[in-house]
């Protein structure tokens, strides 16, 4: 494996951007299908380089969103800009997708298949089988090559979709839910390619509704809810933002210290430990000293605030 | 341009890859082959000779309606104009009986339920004066043998009623030659001999090619849309070309693929088929000219594309396949009332009613093709008939892109005929 020349090291024939120049920008952006407003009025900025993730429940306009930045749909207000320029059909080369929904031509062969897709990206048909093999060495599943769509597990078909959507080396990759479907060395596998082609200068929008992945693997983030964006900008400054609200205990004793409404708001028990969540404007080490006094402590641990919190915070404000 | 092309091109081969494209390829030819040489062989086979009495006054008149009978040669649709008329001795065996009793003929009809004759003539003297001549068969008398035996009396008579009125043998033999017609057809001022039956085998071909090629391709092509939406790959597509290039790079594939099986259909019957065809009687009938050879290549390729481009339409509203086969009467009308216009397309190719029904794109690929087949029309006719079809199907491509696109939103329940309107309009921005 780690003797395959890894493909990503981009032999780039796009021209070198100025790195001022923002990847993808929205301004007022929005969508709607008859009476449903899908995106209302959202806008946000992707730097290039790096994974921003586009997060929200279900519902919230992501897929909506994502359609018209690949030219889809069309927005029925708003402005679209991508590398400094209006979105327009050019773009449509340097963009690469992989759509929520999969699908692939059941009866075409895999490799076939992942040749038509480069060719659709300006590929020439030597380059695009090239480039098709190496990829699939990369993945394990070279063997595979000759097979029908048909005769693939879903797992597998969607490493081959995968394959499809960054074939043609593009610029920005846009992946809607990439995880959804793959057993976890797989997901490790895709995470691994998609980190390096973050670190070698590509700009990558991951979408989904799973916390966990962006906090691992985003710099930066947009909430988006109702079709609007609720809270948008640097991971890290978005948690500095919010505080150290949560502390984690691991005690053995009396718990009355939890019901002191004073200094807990809210506290939820996961068996081997509590996470307490500070009362506003209570002060952690007099919690501290509280729980000393009542019971014998193993670990008392400031935490930052996770994403999912966050996100259930904002989403809650902005649904109120 | 690029992308027309990468999708023309995966259509192409993903079709001629497979099965349905050799076997069509193969059988094709051969079901054309059948159908012309079936209908002869089926007319003589089985063919036994059969047994005749003719019951008559006098030896004399049997001898000389017997003679007739052998005179004249039977005629029928198939032999029609061609050398090999069969003979009557080798069909028939004529017996001539004088007992005109009715005892006679009540023993030759139990012969008849006792299968010892097929049939006999009675033509007794008093028959003859109260015009009760009769025939009477195991089988009903085919129009063949009715006029068959009908001539020969009546020549008989005639003639036994000339030589009383004294005229001689060879004066009235004279007076009863009957007078040939001849059909001749007049192509670019060109006399051809010409019969109906084999005008209308061309027309046939035609008929059966485009059924056969848009019932397997035309749904093979909603399929794929069908397809490309509920796999969702439509997506994927549509992130890399436009919804126009998608389709007409489909629809050309396909028609790529219509083209294909037109030039092996070409190439196998020169090489196979003609040599056996040559040889059958029908053939030196059909006489393919250049005009006619040229507009079927055109009229097939262009209604098999129109009706393709009418599928992939049904294709791109409709959710499943069941709903999409339950939309195909928009196609399968115009061919079948195209077809129920043949017989007076053939009978008055220039009448008002025909020309104007040849002139709307979806009945011209088999209407005016028969026109042209039977009588060479204008050639401005033509051409337009030609623009217009050319025209239909890049207004339906257009049409049909539009509502693909925005079936990329669909889920579910399938689009109403308002409902597809709004996004007609919608999908121009």
């Amino acid at each position: 494996m780690s003797s395959v020349q890894s493909p990503v090291a981009p032999p780039s024939n796009s021209a070198p951007h100025s790195v001022a120049e923002d990847t993808v920008q929205l301004t007022g952006v929005r969508k709607c299908y008859d009476e449903f407003v899908a995106v209302a009025d959202l806008t946000l900025t992707i730097h290039p380089g790096g994974i921003y993730g586009l997060l929200g429940p279900n519902g919230a306009g992501k897929t909506s969103t994502i359609r018209m930045l690949m030219g889809i749909t069309i927005p029925d207000a708003g402005q679209i800009t991508v590398f400094g320029e209006p979105l327009g059909r050019a773009h449509m080369d340097q963009f690469g997708y992989l759509p929520e929904e999969r699908g692939l031509y059941k009866k075409m062969k895999v490799l076939d298949h992942l040749v038509f897709l480069g060719q659709l990206k300006g590929l020439s048909s030597t380059e695009a089988t090239k480039r098709a093999n190496s990829w699939c060495e990369r993945f394990e599943f070279s063997s595979w090559v000759g097979k029908k769509i048909e005769e693939l597990s879903k797992g597998m078909q969607q490493k081959v979709q995968f394959i499809g959507a960054i074939l043609h080396d593009p610029r920005l990759i846009i992946m809607d839910e990439p995880f959804t479907g793959l057993d976890p060395a797989n997901a490790v596998a895709l995470k691994d390619v998609l980190l390096e082609m973050a670190k070698s200068g590509k700009t990558i929008l991951l979408s989904t509704h799973r916390m966990d992945q962006v906090e691992r693997l985003c710099q930066s983030i947009c909430l988006i809810n109702h079709g609007r964006a609720v809270l948008e900008g640097d991971l890290n400054q978005i948690k500095a933002g919010y505080g150290r609200q949560n502390i984690q205990i691991k005690y053995d004793g009396d718990a009355r210290f939890l019901q002191e409404k004073r200094l807990v708001q809210s506290f939820n028990d996961y068996g081997n430990y509590v996470e307490v969540r500070l009362a506003p404007g209570a002060d952690s080490q007099e919690l501290l000293r509280l729980a000393s006094s009542h019971a014998r402590l193993d670990r008392f641990e400031v935490m930052e605030p996770s994403l999912e919190e966050i996100f259930i915070d904002v989403v809650g404000k902005s649904n109120a | 341009m690029r992308n027309t092309w990468v999708i023309l091109k995966r259509e192409y081969l993903e079709r001629v890859r497979t099965r349905t494209f050799l076997v069509l390829t193969l059988l094709a030819p051969a079901f054309m082959t059948a159908l012309m040489i079936l209908p002869a062989k089926l007319a003589t086979m089985g063919e036994q000779r059969e047994h005749i009495v003719i019951v008559a006054s006098s030896q004399q008149l049997g001898d000389n309606i017997r003679r007739q009978l052998w005179a004249e040669p039977l005629i029928s649709e198939e032999n029609e104009d061609n050398g090999a008329k069969p003979k009557p001795e080798d069909h028939y065996t004529i017996d001539v009986d004088t007992t005109a009793t009715e005892a006679e003929r009540t023993a030759l009809r139990d012969k008849i339920a006792a299968r010892e004759i097929d049939g006999f003539l009675w033509l007794t003297d008093e028959a003859i004066a109260t015009h009760a001549v009769s025939w009477d068969g195991r089988e009903m008398a085919g129009s063949r043998e009715e006029s068959w035996i009908g001539d020969a009396v009546n020549r008989v008579l005639q003639q036994q009623e000339l030589t009383r009125k004294g005229l001689t043998a060879a004066q009235s033999d004279e007076l009863l030659k009957p007078v040939k017609i001849e059909t001749f057809r007049i192509d670019n001022g060109r006399e051809t001999k010409s019969s109906g039956s084999g005008r209308f085998l061309e027309i046939i071909v035609m008929v059966m090619l485009i059924y056969v090629a848009v019932l397997l391709y035309g749904i093979s092509v909603m399929r794929s849309v069908l397809e490309e939406k509920t796999s969702r790959i439509i997506e994927v597509l549509l992130s890399s070309a436009s919804s126009t290039e998608l389709m007409t790079g489909k629809l050309l594939g396909v028609g790529a693929v219509g083209l294909t099986q037109i030039v092996a259909w070409t190439v196998m019957a020169g090489v196979i088929a003609l040599p056996s065809l040559a040889s059958q009687p029908n053939f030196s009938e059909l006489q393919l000219s250049p005009l006619v050879m040229v507009s079927f290549a055109l009229y097939f390729l262009l209604g098999y594309l129109l009706f393709s481009t009418m599928y992939a339409a049904i294709g791109a509203i409709a959710t499943t396949e069941q709903e999409g086969q339950q939309l195909q009467f928009i196609i399968v009308i115009p061919l079948v009332l195209s077809v129920f216009m043949l017989s007076p397309v053939i009978r008055t190719p220039d009448s008002a009613a025909v020309v104007w029904m040849s002139m709307i794109p979806f009945f011209s690929p088999i209407v005016m093709y028969a026109r042209i087949v039977v009588q060479t029309p204008p050639l401005w006719q033509i051409g337009l008939s030609l623009a217009l079809m050319v025209a239909t199907i890049a207004g339906l491509v257009v049409l049909c892109a539009r509502i693909y696109r925005i079936g990329v939103l669909i889920y579910g329940k399938r689009p109403n005929l308002p409902e597809i309107m709004k996004w007609l309009k919608y999908a121009k921005a």
